[in-house]
């Protein structure tokens, strides 16, 4: 039976990263390559042995798609192509493409520099990688090989994102990365068409949540920033130049010339350069439909949010600064944070994850006091005397986290189930036992099977795939003569007719039609029969009593007597004849046509039972 | 869409000022509206649909957020949790978790029967059916109102009509007291004061009191109110306090009134209360008043349009007056599109047992708000 097995790679109910395998139709494809952020060793890698114990992935993978930057989703990706070894194509969209290096870079950067890892990718790894990309756009078929294509879909969340139609002849798999179905200001919402896959794949992290409003995230965003401002203290946002600091730009702007606020708003120009190449991304992207969402604006042309400069940082009073890197990690987010983080009127406000090891990530856990560089190099802090050469930085200013980023909750994942159609739906990174209500709220509705493998075990769906054919006109004239109602998927109708299979293409032709192309001469089988009876009447009159004999047990047959001393039923011929010397021993003839076969063979045991002795002849 | 026109405008007007009314509020869209808001746990809350055919019941966990006092800034989860879900055949219009039990009792507004369910536990999330107790009842198309047992072993208390009141042990079915009296007035609300004292209030607005020990005894209290009139009421109980009669009644009419009562003095009202609301629907359904537990003479009403308001009845005077709510909640009246306050109706609300000004409340539309109103008396201008 076709089928198509997914597997999620990872152990246990750890939920940290994406890597799914999928095999389809022959083809192996895998779907993201994530790093899984928890873990300091080796365990936030992938474990690729699942594909082969030992050696390079090029030979058992086909290729690997990667449906966005987040490094929860791309960060083991220059570990696997160029540390374990993949050598074949890796497709992800075009925004994907610019963002993942810096991402990756970044994340490098604190990892090996900060930290002091040694089993890490390097700069170099990150741009060979990079060199197998292929770049997708949405909604356009790509050609992987022969048989494997794919297609990217709009998925929302964040620049870049998609969910993947993988399709191998009629079997296809939909996988959806991450994906939200609300729109925000910057991005809307993900849609696919009825492409009605053997099965939709999507994370079941958010699919038991029911999201609060937007509105009230942004409100609650509006609120600190205002309650401090109105204090007279400082606000920071560190940011990652490519994303959602133009989101929040936007809505402190109307917030601002709403309630006539004084106090000035910068963003640094680090971002500036950087949000300029995003939007040129973000543009030549999206097609109409999405750019009809965006605020159409030159991303500087805000009356009330200004270029930062480093001094300004000293300047007293209210202001909100908008700074890179977004985990304050190093740079000017960082800089401003030093001066800032004593002053228990300012606020820091992080808008999203930052990874264990940078001073976001500290203080977003409660840390009050930080130990910190004063020189680029990386010091042994604790074999030093404190002040030499690094100082301890008391963390006073109010530290406030909030999450913006967009994700599908239960609502979500049926709104996209109900658009794409799925056949089977797979559920990735829950824990069964407690899924159970979502599996049958999915199973009821759609009718359809709901799976929800662990990390490491393999589901196996089989496939109903239909196979396309080819009729010839001739052959559906026919059928269409012979009346009766129109087929359709509920009420299939048999039919007749010879399958032609040559080079790729099925054919359905009418059998002649096939004789006649593949040049060969039509057989036309007969059988005879002899049944031997007693009947004491003349050869005239057997034939007659027989005629009667059919004519009453075979009713709705087409029964004749013909002049020319023959019966025939349907196409069947029946002769009646004796020898001299035996006049009452009749010998019945009986001829039929291979198409009358079951009729023939019928009509042979019935006779050879005799008639019955109260038939008139007539 | 990039025109401003006066509904955009009234939004923003909302928005911006909700920066200043509300300490938090969060705003939660149900995939089905809800009738019933019931509290299962000091953090979770169960909700469930109305629609005449299938409907799903939900139990939610809070989001964290609201939880974590200190520190609140370093929490970013706002999301409510679907922690346990199950299906019900029938509508839902009456939802009552058992106190000290994981059991919920429901009746969905039509059928004298009571649904019986396990909200399941660590290991399992769906709701499952565990029973179901037919009762015998006279009027059999207005369904049938239920107050649990407080005290002692898991029960019910349960009626249609004054006449019908009858208390059962859940898990045998057994009843174990019926009011006995011919009284065929229809109950509109139903509520224990203590381990055996309980209040019934009628659709006409007469209020009784009864003692499960003893099934002779009942008093009456008519509200006072017009003809034709339909009540509701909503009690507030001193569990610390042995005395079953410090409690007070407040009664709400449909025609915007409120009679409070205290339960050592039922002969006059203590005082009263003429709201000043324009009901936007016709129906009496969603009438809801309750106490505030963790505030002193705090009311909220809602049912008669999109708002939730809270009143303050210490001002308040025997006398009927008009007063005006010390806070109202328009949320569900904004919605993101458009500012529609005819469709939208508050179909029920609750009070956090222990946070002062938190409310939950839910609406036709699906949406359920939980908001944490500023007091302007006590905050800083």
């Amino acid at each position: 039976m076709p089928e198509i097995k997914v597997t999620p790679l990872g152990a246990g109910q750890d939920v940290g990263r994406s890597c799914i395998l999928v095999s389809i139709g022959g083809k192996n494809i895998m779907l993201d390559c994530g790093m899984h952020m928890g873990f300091n060793d080796d365990r936030r890698f992938p474990d690729f042995s699942y594909i082969t114990q030992q050696g390079r992935l090029t030979e058992f993978l086909d290729c690997v798609i990667i449906s966005h930057f987040h490094l929860d989703h791309c960060g083991a990706l220059p570990y696997m192509s160029e540390m374990v070894g993949y050598d074949g194509p890796i497709y992800m969209t075009h925004p994907t493409k610019a963002i993942c290096p810096i991402l990756l870079e970044d994340f490098r950067k604190i990892t090996v520099d900060k930290k002091g890892e040694t089993n890490f990718f390097t700069s170099q790894m990150i741009k060979d990688c990079m060199k197998k990309v292929v770049p997708l756009n949405l909604h356009q078929t790509v050609q992987v090989d022969d048989e494997l294509e794919i297609k990217a879909y709009y998925a929302g969340h964040v620049l870049g994102a998609a969910m993947v139609q993988i399709k191998v002849g009629s079997e296809s798999v939909v996988y959806t990365g991450d994906y939200n179905m609300t729109p925000d200001r910057h991005l809307g919402a993900a849609w696919i068409d009825k492409c009605r896959p053997d099965i939709l794949i999507s994370e079941s992290t958010y699919a038991t949540t029911i999201r609060d409003s937007k509105r009230c995230r942004e409100r609650d965003f509006l609120k600190k920033v205002h309650e401090t401002v109105e204090r007279g203290g400082k606000v920071l946002i560190p940011v990652f130049a490519l994303g959602r600091a133009q989101e929040l730009c936007i809505l402190l702007e109307t917030f601002w010339e709403r309630m006539n606020m004084k106090a000035p708003i910068y963003f640094s120009t680090g971002l500036t350069e950087k949000a300029n190449h995003y939007y040129k991304l973000f543009i030549t992207w999206t097609n109409q439909k999405i750019r009809k969402t965006f605020v159409q604006r030159n991303m500087f042309e805000f009356k009330h949010i200004k270029a930062f400069d480093r001094s300004y940082a000293d300047n007293p009073g209210p202001m909100v600064v908008f700074a890179t890197p977004g985990m304050l990690h190093a740079g000017q987010s960082l800089q401003i944070f030093k001066k800032w983080a004593g002053n228990e009127k300012n606020m820091i406000i992080m808008p999203g994850y930052c990874v264990q090891g940078t001073i976001g990530h500290k203080i977003l856990n409660g840390q009050k006091k930080l130990e910190m560089e004063n020189r680029q190099t990386v010091i042994e802090i604790e074999r030093c005397e404190p002040g030499c050469c690094h100082l301890s930085l008391e963390v006073k200013l109010q530290v406030e986290y909030m999450s913006f980023s967009a994700h599908a909750d239960a609502k979500g994942i049926m709104q996209l189930i109900r658009m794409a159609e799925p056949r089977n739906m797979l559920l990735v990174h829950g824990e069964a036992k407690k899924m159970e209500f979502l599996k049958d709220k999915i199973e009821q509705e759609f009718t359809i099977n709901c799976f929800m493998p662990a990390n490491g075990e393999t589901t196996t769906v089989i496939t109903n795939p239909s196979v396309p054919v080819d009729i010839s006109l001739n052959l559906l004239k026919r059928e269409m003569a012979l009346g009766g109602p129109l087929p359709d998927p509920k009420k299939p109708r048999t039919m007749h007719g010879t399958l032609i299979m040559k080079d790729n293409s099925l054919r359905l032709v009418s059998p002649e039609q096939a004789l006649k192309e593949l040049g060969l001469n039509e057989h036309q089988l007969r059988f005879t029969c002899r049944v031997q009876l007693q009947d004491p009447h003349s050869d005239p009159d057997t034939l007659s009593r027989i005629y009667t004999h059919l004519k009453s047990v075979l009713k709705g047959y087409t029964i004749q007597h013909l002049p020319d001393g023959t019966v025939m039923v349907e196409s069947i011929v029946i002769k009646v004849s004796s020898s001299a010397e035996e006049p009452n021993t009749k010998v019945l003839l009986l001829s039929w046509s291979y198409q009358d076969e079951d009729l023939g063979s019928f009509l042979s045991t019935l006779l050879k039972k005799g008639l019955p002795s109260g038939l008139s002849s007539m | 869409m990039g025109e401003t026109s006066s509904v955009e405008n009234e939004f923003d007007d909302w928005f911006i000022e909700s920066l200043k009314i509300y300490n938090n509020i969060h705003e939660y869209q149900l995939e089905h509206p809800t009738r019933v808001i019931e509290w299962t746990s000091e953090k979770t809350i169960c909700v469930a649909g109305y629609s005449s055919d299938k409907n799903e019941i939900l139990e939610l966990l809070l989001p964290l957020k609201l939880f974590t006092d200190d520190n609140q800034g370093l929490c970013a989860e706002r999301d409510f949790k679907v922690v346990h879900g199950g299906f019900s055949d029938g509508s839902i219009h009456c939802l009552k978790h058992i106190p000290g039990t994981r059991c919920v009792v429901t009746n969905d507004g039509f059928n004298s029967n009571l649904q019986v369910w396990d909200l399941g536990g660590e290991d399992c999330d769906v709701i499952k059916r565990t029973g179901v107790l037919q009762l015998k009842s006279a009027s059999s198309d207005k369904g049938v109102k239920i107050a649990p047992g407080l005290t002692g072993d898991p029960c019910v208390l349960h009626g249609s009509q004054i006449s019908d009141i009858q208390l059962t042990e859940l898990t045998s079915g057994k009843p174990l007291y019926s009011l006995g009296k011919d009284i065929p007035d229809l109950l509109s609300s139903l509520q224990f004061v203590s381990g055996s004292v309980f209040l019934a209030c009628a659709c006409n607005g007469d209020l009784y009191v009864g003692d499960t020990r003893n099934p002779s005894g009942l008093q009456n209290n008519p509200a006072g109110g017009r003809e034709g009139v339909h009540w509701c009421m909503g009690v507030k109980t001193d569990l610390s306090s042995s005395d079953p009669s410090s409690c007070s009644v407040a009664r709400l009419s449909s025609a915007c009134q409120v009679v409070v009562s205290d339960l050592r003095d039922l002969r006059a009202p203590l005082f009263q209360a003429q709201l000043h609301v324009q009901r936007k629907t016709t129906s009496d359904d969603f009438m809801k008043v309750t106490w505030a537990p963790a505030l002193d003479n705090c009311l909220a009403v809602s049912g008669f349009d999109g708002m939730v308001r809270i009143y303050d009845t210490a001002s308040w005077r025997p006398e009927l007056m008009e007063f005006q709510p010390l806070f109202i909640h328009r949320g569900h009246m904004m919605s993101d599109d458009q500012f529609d306050t005819s469709s939208a109706v508050v179909t029920t609300h609750v009070w956090h047992p222990s946070r002062p000004r938190t409310v939950l409340s839910a609406a036709v539309d699906g949406s359920v708000h939980v908001w944490d109103w500023v007091d302007k008396a006590t905050a800083s201008c």
